[in-house]
């Protein structure tokens, strides 16, 4: 039944090659080039095995990143990832050294990982009206506390603590030809979170909360129910990321995943999902991942101090946030002028 | 401006115009505006418009949404600047490079919803910007003072040091108006103030709006209810898409005279109230109570009827809905559906089962605004569309289209945002959202026709129609007290958190409603003083 009017609506869905090449994620991948080809031109080490062998103890970010964009997209945050990772890699380790056998140490690591998500899934949805910030800023601190005292307790003092048997680790750490396994667990991880988040109704579902979360409930949506599943999600990821920084550090210390919490919210950020929650999509914040660790690894080839190179990432952090505003200030001066 | 553009014959013709203009002048104008024309990009949002206020005078702005009402007030106070015509304040041509000007000319505007800073007290909301600073001191003990003097002029029941956001719309507006009267405005603009007060509230309003009018203040009202103009104005100019269509005499000016103007077609019978055989009971309520919001609240519905439920704000009506459709939690009472009881525990249970919402706040509740109306429209039943999981876009797209359509929805395509429509064709993408529910049973609409204009009210009577007819049970919570008793088979009218009455169509006038929503005295000692 047609409206009285008879007036047609388009459902066409517009867009095609050329705005997809005009979008945010086709000007990452053009900064991505750009990156390496600096990369290359700067460091005469520069080169894809080099690269591979160094990207492992970065790699274990990217899980984190892909959870981190669900909440980011929910409109929340989590600030207490890094701290978790500390814990669970510090369990880990201790697990191992009393004489858990791998595969239980690994479970044992994701566990952690899981059971800290949910903490802070549990405190974000059932007291509504507290500020997530807040929240994972006082599990932030929880979960670096209980690693301190793990380490008193059980550890060799001095706030560290190896792994005794790496025979497990070794395997993980192997290679596929150049490849880490950790590269295809990042590539086969985000396949499966960058399908969910774009193609699914549980995706939709995140962003409609993000977008107006009042809405999405009148329509229906468990919002809490799917804020605690992503809190969870973005822990047990938490627990990848510790499990696969094991297999470059061997070991854990009180200052093990400091401030990857940051990183993790900048290559989200970097890759065009908005703080604000409803904005954005993974695949952006999976090529900004890759260009951040690029850059990392080219200029820590140049011997270039490690806090400069945090400088250089946060310059580029701020102007990708101000592309957009830039550009629409552009856009209406021109229009100004055309009138 | 137009002297200009005269040539031979034709300038004749408008130098007649300008004696006329001269002549006005003599009548005291405080406020002149002459060929107002304001362009957005791709849009003329205001064509050629005039507009005449006299001193001392409330003076009525109306037309349909889009018809630039708001644009021109935004020019007024110097918010835009317009791209042609002149502004005359009280004889002398002005121009306002900002709201600052404007305000310090005079000039003050208070909205439906005040954008004042709810964290701060009512004193610091009247003197933001202009605060009472001695030797760097912020001088707290005069500035309340000056408040409460200015609070007891409005006859106002709160106190300078409360928090705004504490305080109600109608006291919030309060505040404005007290802040416009501490700047000394000589014009004040009223947008659309009443469309979120109570009938008291509302009659609280119009006394202090006299009150200034009174005081010799000029008062430009802006307002879809016609209830508001024939109360206060004294003339009304009507605008309708973007252009000027004429400024009239309120008493000489007949209703539908008006309607004609706004709307540019004549609309006969704005309730398109049809007789419908009516069915089974398939909707009925027992028993609700929520402590402190509502108590013992029983009602049923017919398949076809069209169930009323009024009452003052704050009566009860939204709360008592929302615990029905599973927002809330009740305390106690039974849903039945089609003769069988239902647990609602969460808004899905409610939905699942055939009876769907479109909530009081559509850009808040009802929306996602940001979104397209496509995704819009299927959001609740994108579930029941996947597969495995997955979005089945092109189901998405072709449901929604289908819908859009059946509601008339005023759209290019499905894709644009919902924030780029009128409040009238958001309010049928709601529609739509509801109708692709395609298990619906029972629609309960909250507050359908709020702040829409007049073409699009009726387009929604008529949807409503509709769904009777195919035999959905329709309950209606309106304020609105013409279109309740234009639409509505049987009013239930709530007073005080209770169903005090229920009116059959045939019985129904606006006193024995109002009767119904007032407390008695008996009720509560010393009730309402009105």
């Amino acid at each position: 039944m047609a409206g009285k009017s008879g007036r047609e609506i388009s459902a066409m869905p517009e867009g095609g090659l050329k705005s997809k090449l005009l979008s945010w994620e086709g000007a990452l991948v053009l900064i991505l080039v750009g990156v390496n080809i600096l990369g290359v031109s700067i460091s005469p080490n520069y080169n894809i095995t080099n690269v591979l062998r160094e990207m492992p103890r970065y790699l274990a970010e990217i899980f984190m990143m892909f959870g981190m964009g669900y909440i980011l997209v929910l409109g929340d945050i989590d600030i207490s990832v890094g701290a978790l990772v500390c814990l669970s890699g510090t369990v880990t380790v201790l697990s191992s050294n009393a004489g858990a056998p791998f595969f239980a140490a690994v479970l044992i690591c994701l566990l952690t990982g899981l059971i800290g998500g949910m903490l802070n899934g549990f405190i974000a949805t059932r007291f509504t009206e507290l500020p997530t910030m807040i929240v994972t800023l006082g599990t932030q601190i929880i979960f670096r506390g209980i690693a301190e005292v793990l380490f008193e307790t059980w550890g060799n003092g001095g706030g560290t603590a190896s792994m005794a048997d790496t025979k497990g680790l070794m395997l993980l750490a192997k290679k596929i030809g150049p490849f880490p396994i950790s590269f295809f667990c990042v590539i086969l991880v985000g396949i499966v979170m960058i399908t969910v988040l774009a193609k699914t109704t549980f995706g939709r579902k995140l962003y409609a909360i993000g977008s107006n979360k009042t809405a999405a409930y009148y329509a229906g949506i468990e919002v809490e129910k799917i804020r605690f599943i992503c809190y969870s999600l973005l822990g047990l990821l938490s627990g990848l990321c510790a499990l696969f920084l094991l297999t470059a550090t061997f070991g854990s210390n009180t200052t093990t995943g400091q401030g990857f919490e940051m990183e993790v919210i900048a290559m989200c950020v970097f890759g065009g999902i908005a703080t604000t929650g409803g904005k954005g999509n993974l695949i952006g914040g999976f090529i900004a991942a890759f260009i951040i660790v690029c850059l990392r690894i080219a200029l820590g080839q140049r011997n270039i101090n490690t806090q400069l190179i945090l400088v250089i990432i946060g310059l580029m952090l701020i102007i990708s946030v101000l592309v957009p505003s830039i550009s629409s200030a552009l856009s209406a001066n021109k229009k100004k002028k055309a009138a | 401006m137009m002297l200009f553009l005269g040539h031979g014959p034709k300038r004749h013709f408008m130098i007649m115009i300008m004696d006329e203009r001269r002549l006005d002048v003599a009548e005291d104008l405080i406020l002149e505006l002459k060929g107002i024309t304001k362009i957005f990009p791709g849009v003329k949002a205001l064509d050629q418009v005039h507009f005449q206020l006299r001193r001392g005078e409330i003076h009525a702005l109306m037309g349909e949404n889009g018809a630039g009402k708001s644009t021109f007030i935004k020019v007024i106070t110097g918010v835009h600047a317009a791209e042609e015509g002149e502004m005359i304040l009280e004889g002398s041509q002005v121009h306002f490079r900002g709201p600052r000007d404007a305000q310090e000319a005079g000039i003050a505007a208070v909205y439906q919803h005040p954008t004042s800073y709810p964290t701060l007290s009512v004193t610091e909301n009247i003197f933001m910007g202009h605060e009472d600073v001695k030797s760097g001191m912020i001088q707290w003990r005069g500035m309340h003072a000056r408040a409460q003097k200015l609070l007891d002029s409005l006859d106002a029941d709160f106190k300078p040091t409360d928090e705004v956001g504490s305080l109600t719309i109608a006291q919030q507006q309060m505040v404005e108006i007290a802040k416009a009267l501490s700047a000394d405005a000589k014009i004040i603009i009223l947008d659309e103030p009443t469309a979120a007060l109570t009938a008291n509230e509302s009659e609280k309003l119009y006394e202090i709006v006299e009150k200034l009018r009174d005081e010799g203040r000029s008062i430009i009202f802006i307002s879809h209810r016609f209830e508001d103009m024939y109360r206060l104005a004294s003339r009304v100019t009507v605008f309708r898409d973007s252009r000027y269509i004429g400024t009239y005499d309120v008493d000489q000016i007949s209703n539908a005279d008006l309607i004609k103007a706004m709307v540019g077609r004549e609309i006969t019978d704005m309730y398109p109230k049809e007789e419908i055989k009516l069915g089974d009971e398939i909707f009925r309520v027992e028993g609700m109570t929520r402590t402190g919001y509502f108590k013992d609240v029983s009602f049923d519905v017919r398949a076809g009827e069209i169930v009323g439920l009024t009452g003052l704000v704050g009566a009860g009506r939204t709360e008592t809905i929302e615990s029905i459709c599973g927002i809330t939690k009740p305390d106690q009472g039974k849903i039945y559906l089609e003769g069988k009881e239902l647990t609602v525990r969460k808004p899905q249970d409610a939905m699942n089962a055939g009876i769907i919402l479109l909530p009081e706040d559509r850009q808040k509740q009802g929306l996602i605004l940001s979104w397209g109306l496509g995704r819009n429209v299927t959001l609740p039943i994108q579930g029941e569309l996947s597969k495995n999981g997955f979005n089945d876009e092109k189901k998405e797209r072709d449901i929604a289209k289908e819908r859009l359509e059946e509601v008339d929805t005023k759209a290019v395509t499905i894709f644009q945002p919902a924030s780029s429509l009128s409040g009238g064709n958001q309010q049928k993408v709601v529609v739509a959202k509801a109708l692709a529910q395609s298990n619906m049973k029972v629609v309960i609409m909250d507050e359908p026709t709020k702040g829409i204009d007049v073409g699009a009210k009726k387009e929604i009577y008529e949807i409503m129609g509709q769904l009777a007819k195919k035999g959905f049970g329709i309950i209606m919570i309106s304020s609105e007290m013409p279109e309740i008793i234009g639409m509505a088979d049987r009013i239930f009218v709530m007073c005080a958190g209770h169903v005090s009455g229920c009116l059959d169509r045939s019985e129904v006038t606006q006193e024995r409603i109002l009767e119904l929503s007032m407390e008695k005295s008996g009720d509560r000692k010393g009730g309402k003083a009105s």
